[in-house]
């Protein structure tokens, strides 16, 4: 069985983002000297995939990080964790935010890594996508798919995902090639990588796979990206409580009492 | 260049807590456009009976009621691209399409371009027309950032949120009605629900108040007490990315950019410090609660009343005095 694991990174949520904008002519985020790393939904579905290796060795895992050389950080954290192969690949120009130009790539990027049984990736890829992307790619490829998965297992050879729907938890067997989206759960949380491996990483060369140019015109442009503040609530000034603790404590019973029974609106 | 704006909504299915928030975000664009809103309302025959009076209140003038004898219940997402695409696939007027936000809205918007050859706009926070030109604002870098969009392709499909202020209700919409027994696709797996444990938690989506934890609750003994005090204020419990990663809540209970979007009347963040990414799955109209031993946390920024303590003090007597009501 051949698994891919398509990784896409964040900038550091912790880091507090100042500045950001779109490169002079064109429409690429400048990220320059932010730091990345794995999202919480990269790493869940990276260790969901290797998950599934354990449980059958005949599971072959690949991953694949887009972008440039500073997303080698990226792919030497996967690779510290002994997958098959791990490849990057340029994204050849495409913007982060254009759904049908990166699933164009992405798709690329999977043909590249070879004829998959599952394609995995966290539910939302990257800092630009905000969960269309997979669905999409799924979509075009003909792939069946299931979103926001928090458990995928092997049963009897077919694959079965565990997913919320609102107020249910669904079973659902998904008949292959499927691309599953993954959320972050306590089950599928990252384990560390041995010691050693990390070190033979931080050696380890780079394959790099150049993508076929896409020559598919686009539709949806970039205007602008900018830094927002907080968003402003109610009248922006907090009222902090003060006094004996104890004081305090009645003080905020009193508010929450008000608002369970009705009385504050 | 007119475009037609569109609400489609997929009705009966528990899992899209605010079906109509669509047609209501339709009709705010419209508005302000000086155009109507019109709404697409799916679902299986006992589920549209009242659709068209609420759609009507969320303010479309043009209303279709759409039923196939053979959805399921609920209906499943592929039944559901096969009749909006048998619906739309002919259409020749530009259209603007919004689907309500949440998984299902999103999953549908997506592979709904890729068959209407549309394109997504994703999970926006304003869209705007002007000649054939769509605009989208929508948040980016997990709520830090916005990115504006634009494009000027004949069919474009957004996902937003119900928008703040209510839009006026239409008295007398014009309401068609289509049964289509168009063949629906018969290959597609159905999942199975579990059975739900009694101690499944309280739907957070839904709930009037809200009682969530971050990552300085340090563990799971800190959400027993938040359980504790959600059940003595009839509230459910919320929790942060970091604190469902950490696997002290469920993945349903996670909250914010990248979880679910509430909008409860008072939401009370105990231990958490408020960032970007957790307040955007907040309605703007909620009013916040805090409780953090950080007087500086971001937190109290955005909230109306705080308490600057570690939680480990205020919970207990918290609880003991709601528990002497």
């Amino acid at each position: 069985m051949e698994v891919i694991v398509l990784i896409a990174g964040v900038v550091d949520p912790k880091w507090r983002l100042e500045r950001l904008g779109l490169r002079n002519g064109t429409e690429q985020p400048d990220e320059s000297g932010l730091p990345r790393r794995l999202s919480p939904f990269d790493e869940a579905a990276l260790e969901t995939a290797l998950k599934l290796q354990e449980a059958d060795p005949s599971v072959r895992v690949t991953v694949a990080v887009p972008g440039d050389a500073g997303s080698d950080v990226l792919l030497r954290a996967a690779m510290a964790l002994r997958p098959h192969r791990a490849f990057r690949f340029d994204t050849a120009g495409a913007p982060p935010w254009d759904p049908f130009a990166m699933a164009r790539m992405l798709g690329a990027a999977v043909d590249a890594a070879g004829l998959p049984d599952l394609v995995l990736a966290g539910r939302e890829f990257g800092d630009g996508d905000d969960g269309v992307l997979l669905p999409l790619l799924a979509e075009m490829r003909g792939w069946s798919f299931c979103g926001q998965a928090h458990g995928l297992a092997l049963a009897d050879g077919a694959m079965v995902a565990r997913r919320m729907r609102g107020p249910r938890e669904e079973v659902i067997r998904l008949p292959s090639p499927a691309l599953v989206s993954v959320t972050n759960d306590r089950s599928n949380r990252l384990r560390h990588p041995l010691m050693k491996n990390v070190v033979l990483t931080r050696r380890a060369a780079i394959e790099v796979v150049a993508m076929p140019c896409d020559e598919k015109g686009r539709t949806l442009h970039a205007c602008s990206l900018t830094v927002v503040p907080p968003a402003q609530r109610g009248a922006g000034s907090c009222r902090m409580l003060e006094g004996p603790l104890d004081a305090q404590v009645a003080e905020f019973a009193a508010y929450l009492r008000g608002w369970r029974d009705g009385a504050v609106r | 260049m007119t475009r037609r704006i569109l609400a489609l909504v997929p009705l009966g299915d528990a899992a899209i807590a605010d079906p109509f928030a669509a047609v209501a975000a339709a009709t705010d664009t419209a508005t302000r456009h000086g155009l109507h809103s019109g709404a697409m309302l799916l679902g299986r025959p006992g589920y549209i009976d009242d659709a068209a009076m609420l759609a009507a209140q969320e303010g479309a003038a043009e209303i279709t009621l759409v039923t196939h004898p053979g959805l399921d219940d609920p209906p499943l997402i592929e039944q559901m691209l096969a009749l909006f695409t048998n619906l739309l696939g002919g259409e020749q007027e530009p259209l603007l399409l919004i689907l309500p936000g949440g998984v299902i809205g999103e999953e549908l918007a997506a592979r709904l371009a890729a068959r209407l050859d549309a394109v997504p706009l994703g999970r926006c926070s304003a869209l705007a027309l002007d000649g054939a030109a769509v605009t989208a604002h929508r948040p980016a870098y997990g709520g830090s950032a916005e990115l504006v969009l634009t494009t000027e392709a004949p069919r474009c499909i957004a996902v937003l949120r119900r928008p703040a202020e209510p839009p006026a209700a239409t008295t007398e919409p014009a309401v068609t009605q289509r049964m289509l027994d168009i063949a629906l696709p018969s290959d597609t797996p159905r999942p199975t629900v579990q059975p739900a444990a009694a101690d499944r938690p309280r739907r957070v989506d839904a709930a009037r108040l809200v009682v969530s934890g971050g990552r300085g609750m340090g563990g799971p003994e800190g959400f027993a007490q938040l359980r504790e005090l959600a059940t003595l204020l009839d509230a459910a419990t919320g929790a942060s990315l970091p604190a469902v990663d950490a696997g002290w809540a469920g993945v349903s209970q996670q909250v914010g950019q990248s979880g679910a979007f509430v909008a409860p009347d008072l939401y009370l963040a105990v231990a958490m410090s408020g960032t970007p990414q957790h307040l955007a799955g907040i309605a703007r109209r909620s009013r916040i609660a805090a409780i953090n031993a950080d007087p500086e946390a971001d937190i109290f920024r955005v909230a109306e009343i705080g308490l600057a303590a570690p939680w480990q003090e205020v919970l207990p007597r918290l609880i003991e005095r709601m528990r002497d009501d």
